[in-house]
């Protein structure tokens, strides 16, 4: 955001970005509420004191909201529990991930059933890299874990969804 | 990458993720508005310091009507010592300039004396300086002014 930013600047960026951070923020909380709550609490943040900051702040704000939803999980002492919640967070009555595509409501249903079923250090990746728009190396560097490891699971990622997505397609088809 | 992947990716792209909810749109446009209302009450007490003791400076100034240069420095000087501690600015100028003059008759003093009524009007401006930063603060502001001059009968 530019230096001066005015109040329909900011309206105009959250509307662009702002389903992206709280994609994002789901992967790493337990609920929407909380995703929401995140998300809010960084973008206050960084619009007091970051936004004359030069340059896109997507990847900044990606950074930030996953360090306040560790913060939080580990307020509510739920850090430790955080991988074995993974269904818990992206669970079904929590809301739709997705607007619906051209390809239709159903390829929506079928891709969101994919991601929430495949491992969250997988999901977690890919959604940083597609909808977070961050590359591989800022990924690594959230994550704390070597470029090669983030480009490994992205792959992973993209095949397990891929067999997922055409296990749904015969199911519907043998139907 | 085959191009089935490839192919999965660019789907992936073009899904929007859901917008998010109205709860969260007014969350942030409150915090949005709060924070433009610290940001500026933040301003005023950055400013209010160096304004304070400009005004201090202006009174101290132009409690000296018609004084000469070198008094109008000493005011200045001694109005330096009555900026607030935490600023670092300093008056480094001040210049009165005469706008218009008027003669109004005569007035009647209580001992009896006969005295012309003079309006003028005047454009003060002081200038503050921050040595350390070098940054400047110009402070205009006009002013009117009434003088009593007695008459001296010959």
């Amino acid at each position: 955001m530019e230096a001066g930013s005015s109040d329909d600047d900011w309206k105009q960026w959250f509307e662009r970005h702002g389903p992206k951070l709280l994609l994002c923020a789901r992967q790493w909380t337990r609920t929407l509420a909380d995703a929401e709550d995140v998300v809010q609490e960084v973008f206050a943040r960084y619009w007091r004191h970051q936004r004359w900051l030069a340059g896109e702040p997507l990847a900044l704000l990606v950074t930030s909201i996953r360090r306040a939803a560790c913060d939080l999980a580990r307020r509510d002492e739920r850090r430790s529990r955080r991988e074995a919640q993974t269904e818990v967070m992206l669970g079904e009555g929590d809301g739709r991930m997705f607007e619906t595509p051209f390809e239709g409501e159903e390829r929506r249903a079928a891709i969101e059933r994919a991601l929430r079923a495949i491992p969250a250090e997988q999901r977690e990746v890919l959604v940083l890299r597609v909808w977070g728009e961050l590359t591989f190396a800022e990924i690594a560097e959230q994550l704390d874990v070597p470029a090669n490891t983030v480009a490994s699971r992205y792959r992973y990622a993209l095949v397990a969804l891929r067999e997922r997505l055409k296990a749904s397609d015969t199911e519907c088809h043998g139907r | 990458m085959d191009d089935e992947l490839k192919e999965l990716e660019a789907e992936l792209r073009r899904l929007r993720p859901a917008a998010p909810s109205a709860k969260l749109w007014s969350g942030v446009a409150q915090a949005v508005v709060n924070s433009e209302k610290r940001s500026r009450r933040r301003r005023v007490v950055a400013w209010w310091s160096p304004m304070a003791a400009a005004i201090a400076v202006a009174a101290v100034w132009l409690g000296g009507r018609g004084e000469g240069g070198a008094e109008a420095s000493r005011r200045i000087a001694s109005a330096e010592n009555t900026a607030t501690p935490e600023t670092s600015f300093k008056p480094v100028a001040a210049e009165k300039v005469l706008l218009a003059s008027q003669e109004e008759g005569y007035a009647t003093l209580d001992d009896g004396t006969r005295a012309r009524r003079i309006r003028s009007l005047y454009l003060d401006t002081i200038v503050w300086r921050n040595p350390e930063t070098d940054a400047s603060l110009t402070w205009t502001v006009p002013r009117e002014e009434v003088r009593i001059v007695p008459v001296a009968l010959q």
